[in-house]
């Protein structure tokens, strides 16, 4: 039974500016459950940011609920306004870390500093912060620079340090907002496999915002995809990779269909004849064991020939695309797919026109 | 040497070294009408420039009222020349020090017409605070007065050093125009003594001492800035 971390509910945020309202947010619901890693993603202005700023109410929703692990912080319909007291606000927030884009250390405070700051109201005696933020600082890889001042610090350091910083209460949960988006791929990378041990070694429930599909499929299990202030599609992130509805999902997420018909389109290499039909074949690394395309021959004596293929990782599960042209009697070609049916491969069937270049 | 001095700057010995008219007491007052306004006008200056930038609309604890109030506050006293703001409050200077002529009498126009200046500078130095800090903070349940003193107050401290710095030295400038009201210092010296008797060899000595208190307080705010500053390497 899985249990609720984050629960929005119909949350609208809306700005005006300058006599003109801006909708930010338009009528999210989201349900993130203990243990996920959720991937929000969308251009930027889709509305990402303000979204997850609604969780630790950094922003204020203009109508909605907003309930994590089950308690509602703020709830909003028509006139009448609930949100928790300033003081439990605090006490809430320091359970909800978050890092952001540019890391947003205090400048003009040493590397533990910035730690212990966080622990300011923890009840902990002065030594003990002291003790804790080292190991904070021993979790993420910089215990020698503690008395470093961040500007001392490559970007990939200090997002440590702000993750140490945001990890310092004990939160259930932690927030990235673009936290990798400022970073060199290595770097990126390496805060990606860290926040993953944190999800792993703790329990955290992730939430992680970019614009980076390849940060979101490293590590996330689900994903929203936001366009203009909504989510206009979500689940599971193997799902979405093997059959996105939406384009803009598709767009993100590159690799397989659409750059593989874009290629098929400006090489015209979806020429059929009569006796071939073009098809989209998706596999997992783990399940498919056995050599299809062999077997597609002696078997049914249909002729696969690859015209296009990818493979990307999702988490850790390989995802194969294959765009193939099987060459055989109609009769043959049907109890090919249907073999390929039952070794779960995922099959999509591409009309010519499709891929023809001025299609 | 000696002599050669007593050759070009005849009036400027005469002055004597003590005594009324000597240098060393208009030297101390111009330090005592730089230290006492720059306390006073200085902790003026500091709260409501602090209280400007956190009910400011994109403030902490934003509140249109009370902004307005300290907005129009500072720029009312901005917009008043010193010398006729000497004049202008001194009822006010008689209520709160007892006279207004004099050393004393030039203390309070001194901090008034210090503070709104300080305040403006002071609201510029606390919003180079990135705002993506602040959200920080409150992310980690940092409490309001955290958020002024941890936040606002030290990552800005450095650029606070910068603004105090330029404005002990416009305040040196008003201390000069105190003289006016008979409050002494370097100011009358070279006015009173040097101009009005056309003896410009005191007005070029006192210029030159006010030239290098100046330059001390430059000095000192520049190396403290520097020493405060932590955020480029």
């Amino acid at each position: 039974m899985s249990v609720e971390a984050i629960r929005l509910e119909k949350v609208n945020v809306t700005f005006t500016q300058k006599e003109k309202q801006v909708n930010a947010v338009k009528d999210v619901t989201l349900s993130v459950e203990k243990g996920d890693i959720y991937g929000i993603v969308g251009y930027s202005g889709a509305g990402k940011s303000t979204l997850v700023r609604v969780i630790n109410l950094l922003q204020k929703p203009t109508s909605g609920r907003v309930e994590v692990n089950g308690e509602v912080l703020f709830e909003k319909n028509s006139a009448d306004e609930k949100i928790i007291s300033a003081k439990k606000l605090r006490a809430r927030r320091r359970k909800i870390g978050m890092i952001f884009q540019h890391f947003n250390l205090l400048n003009e405070q040493t590397v533990i500093q910035n730690v212990a700051f966080a622990l300011k109201h923890s009840n902990l005696k002065e030594k003990n912060i002291t003790i804790k933020a080292q190991k904070l600082l021993d979790l993420v890889g910089l215990s020698e620079k503690a008395d470093a001042y961040p500007t001392q610090l490559s970007g990939g350091q200090q997002q440590r340090v702000a993750i140490a910083r945001a990890l310092a209460n004990d939160p259930d949960i932690l927030i990235s907002d673009e936290g990798t988006s400022a970073l060199d791929p290595k770097n990126t990378i390496q805060i990606l496999d860290l926040l993953q041990k944190i999800n792993k070694e703790l329990g955290l429930t992730v939430v992680l915002i970019t614009h980076e599909m390849d940060a979101v499929k490293r590590i996330a299990n689900k994903i929203a995809v936001m366009e203009d202030g909504q989510i206009i599609e979500r689940g599971d992130l193997i799902s979405i990779f093997t059959n996105a509805k939406e384009k803009l999902t598709r767009e993100f997420l590159g690799g397989g269909s659409t750059k593989a018909i874009a290629t098929l389109k400006e090489y015209e290499l979806g020429k059929l004849a009569d006796d071939e039909r073009l098809v989209q074949l998706i596999y997992m690394g783990s399940k498919v064991s056995e050599p299809i395309l062999v077997k597609l021959y002696r078997d049914f004596n249909v002729e696969a020939n690859i015209i296009y293929s990818n493979i990307e990782v999702l988490g850790k599960t390989p995802i194969g695309t294959l765009f193939v042209i099987l060459k055989g009697t109609e009769d043959n070609r049907k109890k090919a797919l249907d073999y390929l049916e039952k070794q779960e491969v995922i099959i999509k069937n591409i009309e010519e026109h499709e891929v023809q270049k001025n299609g | 040497m000696v002599e050669l001095f007593a050759k070009y700057f005849p009036n400027v010995v005469a002055q004597g070294w003590t005594g009324d008219g000597g240098w060393l007491p208009a030297i101390g007052e111009t330090l005592y009408m730089i230290f006492w306004p720059a306390i006073f006008g200085g902790i003026l200056g500091l709260v409501f420039g602090v209280g400007l930038v956190l009910t400011d609309i994109d403030g902490i604890s934003p509140n249109k009222t009370v902004f307005g109030i300290f907005d129009k506050i500072v720029s009312v006293f901005r917009a008043i020349p010193f010398i006729i703001l000497l004049a202008f409050i001194a009822p006010v200077t008689n209520l709160i020090v007892g006279t207004q002529i004099g050393i004393l009498g030039a203390l309070v126009p001194l901090s008034l017409g210090l503070f709104p200046f300080y305040a403006r500078q002071v609201q510029v130095a606390l919003k180079s605070v990135d705002h993506g800090i602040i959200e920080a903070a409150q992310s980690v349940g940092a409490t309001f007065w955290d958020i002024v003193f941890d936040v606002y107050l030290r990552e800005a401290r450095s650029e606070l050093i910068r603004v105090t710095t330029v404005t002990l030295i416009s305040l040196v400038g008003l201390t000069a125009m105190a003289g006016a009201i008979g409050a002494g210092g370097l100011g009358n010296m070279a006015i009173s003594y040097g101009y009005g008797r056309f003896a410009n060899d005191i007005t070029f000595v006192a210029t030159f001492l006010v030239l290098i208190i100046v330059l001390i307080i430059q000095l000192v705010g520049d190396f403290l800035a520097k020493v405060f500053n932590h955020k480029v390497v």
